[in-house]
């Protein structure tokens, strides 16, 4: 009797640790999402005291509400455009800054500097960058150019610019960690067989560098994929709907449209579509990685 | 080998010319006046001149914003760390099917984009009157934080021996009493990486501040400059002043703290 309740005295100390951690997560993730699931069967206005739940109707109505496609396809053209853009760029500053390159310290500081200002701040610089100085300097060379912003063939890519430029730092980062932790031998043995830098790349580098890459595609994608903060301080999603992603249709949806029962269908028709995402690229890219 | 070295080094510099581009503008438009901007963008100003941060500091309230800032960022940051530590703690040296689950659970956690979920917390956040209060916003990027924390923590304290704590624990020490004095003091690193990432990130943050922080004595630094660039949208110069301003805190702690964030960046991507 007396073991038991010696057990039982032990295990509730852990079972105490558990609860502050536990609280948080429920509170700031569990309920609003369980709330947010019983929210997307009704036809809430966001406002009413009472729900009036209406079944699958607002996700038969999502599926053929042609600006969620739309939302959805800009959404993944800036997704993967930023991931290929960023890991290229932020792999290729990696091989260059690993070498014994003069000052790569500062080099690797200026790079990741971006990424620690808020969005806010670089939206602003970067608007009116695109907007006046860039056309103002550009102008010197006889060129006439507009922001990007402000054209709908082209503001997509006008924000990924911008977000290329904020998100190298992190990627870059893991890629070097990465480097580092391939020992120095493989290369120089490969040299030795007349391996050149392309091929001792391609065959020893690459290959071992697959963990770094996996995490980064990752982290790259599903983050590009939830952009809301960059879209909403630059474009707000125009002009003509041209930048319009899932999070600020979700946004304009659920807060400005007082549709907040439909934008929680949306939602939920989004964190599947995420988890389909991550779940597809962790089985693809895991494959291909090679252990030590 | 050496034209390599060189021309390596020539096309690192131009990028990074490049990418300090940007920031180089805000900083040269924050000591323009209207008239120096007007007749050349790119030129440098005649002289040193602070009229642009005097007159950003007058109109803004700055100081109200940075302190927001640093309340609503220690705050949260201080219930990560508290929160993760525990049940990081718990998860680890509890190897049992339920800890195992609960571990499950924030792990899948990370999977939920808050979009999905900013509507109802919204709701929530209004009924249980968590709008307009700095320990509103802590709990809510609380929740975010400890599931990455909890992961970060149960992965270094597993790398932790336990004969320390075992013969503490014949020695009579209570599970708290074993926490605290041995297994805290040896979490520092494990715990300066989590506090680092969250505070970038909580600092930074826009759109939950959007959400919870509208009244103007409770807005944050990024919230406040969104407000302002769109208040003086027509003196950029004055904006910019604004925005640099914004930019020397997190810069700042960026520069001070930069060995932590690379280490806790590299350590994140491992768990991962």
């Amino acid at each position: 009797m007396t073991n038991i309740r010696r057990l039982a005295r032990g295990e509730a100390w852990y079972l105490l640790f558990l609860l502050p951690a536990l609280f948080l997560f429920v509170t700031a993730v569990v309920i609003p999402l369980a709330t947010g699931v019983r929210y997307s069967f009704s036809d809430w206005d966001g406002v009413a005291p009472k729900l009036h739940y209406i079944g699958w109707d607002n996700y038969v109505k999502a599926l053929q509400d042609s600006d969620l496609w739309s939302a959805l396809w800009h959404t993944f053209k800036y997704a993967i455009a930023l991931t290929i853009l960023v890991n290229a760029l932020s792999l290729a500053l990696a091989l260059l800054l690993d070498a014994y390159l003069p000052g790569r310290h500062a080099f690797r500081t200026i790079f990741f500097l971006p990424s620690v200002i808020s969005i806010v701040l670089s939206g602003f610089i970067w608007g009116y960058n695109y907007s006046q100085g860039f056309p103002n300097l550009l102008s010197h060379f006889g060129l006439d150019v507009t922001s990007p912003l402000g054209n709908p063939d082209q503001a997509l890519y006008g924000l990924i610019v911008v977000a290329v430029w904020q998100g190298i730092g992190s990627p870059m980062i893991i890629y070097i960690a990465g480097l580092q932790g391939i020992p120095g031998e493989l290369a120089e043995s490969a040299k030795i067989d007349g391996a050149g830098v392309w091929k001792s790349f391609r065959h020893i580098t690459f290959p071992l560098l697959a963990p770094s890459v996996t995490i980064n595609m990752l982290l790259v994608l599903t983050g590009a994929l939830k952009v809301f903060d960059l879209v909403y301080v630059t474009t707000k999603g125009g002009p003509a709907f041209s930048t319009e992603v899932m999070s600020t249709y979700i946004y304009r949806t659920s807060f400005d449209n007082y549709k907040a029962g439909y934008g929680m269908a949306l939602s939920m028709i989004f964190f599947v579509v995420l988890v389909v995402v991550t779940i597809v690229q962790i089985g693809l890219f895991r494959r291909r990685e090679v252990d030590l | 080998m050496r034209t390599a070295r060189i021309s390596t080094f020539a096309v690192v510099t131009l990028l990074a010319v490049l990418f300090l581009f940007p920031l180089y503008v805000a900083v040269l438009m924050a000591f323009k006046s209207a008239k120096e901007t007007f007749d050349s963008f790119y030129a440098l100003p005649a002289r040193i001149d602070f009229a642009n941060f005097v007159h950003a500091w007058q109109t803004s309230d700055y100081p109200k914003a940075i302190l927001n800032s640093a309340i609503v960022t220690a705050l949260s940051v201080a219930l990560i760390v508290t929160a993760s530590s525990l049940a990081g703690y718990a998860i680890a040296r509890r190897n049992k099917p339920f800890y195992n689950i609960v571990f499950l659970l924030f792990l899948s956690g990370m999977m939920v984009p808050f979009q999905v979920t900013m509507l109802p917390l919204y709701k929530l956040g209004k009924s249980l009157h968590l709008i307009n209060s700095h320990w509103g916003i802590a709990l809510v990027y609380g929740g975010f934080g400890v599931q990455m924390g909890v992961l970060f923590f149960a992965g270094f304290v597993r790398g932790i021996s336990r004969e320390i704590e075992e013969a503490a624990r014949i020695d009579g020490c209570t599970t708290p009493g074993i926490f605290f004095r041995i297994v805290l003091p040896l979490l520092k690193p494990v715990t300066a990486t989590v506090a680092v990432l969250n505070v970038l990130y909580i600092w930074n943050d826009f759109l939950l501040p959007l959400l919870y922080l509208q009244d103007k004595s409770f807005r944050t630094i990024p919230l406040q400059q969104y407000y302002f660039f769109g208040q003086y949208s027509s003196d950029l110069n004055l904006a910019f002043a604004y925005a640099v301003m914004g930019m020397i805190p997190i810069v700042a702690f960026f520069l001070f703290m930069q060995r932590f964030i690379v280490k806790g960046i590299a350590a994140g991507a491992i768990k991962g």
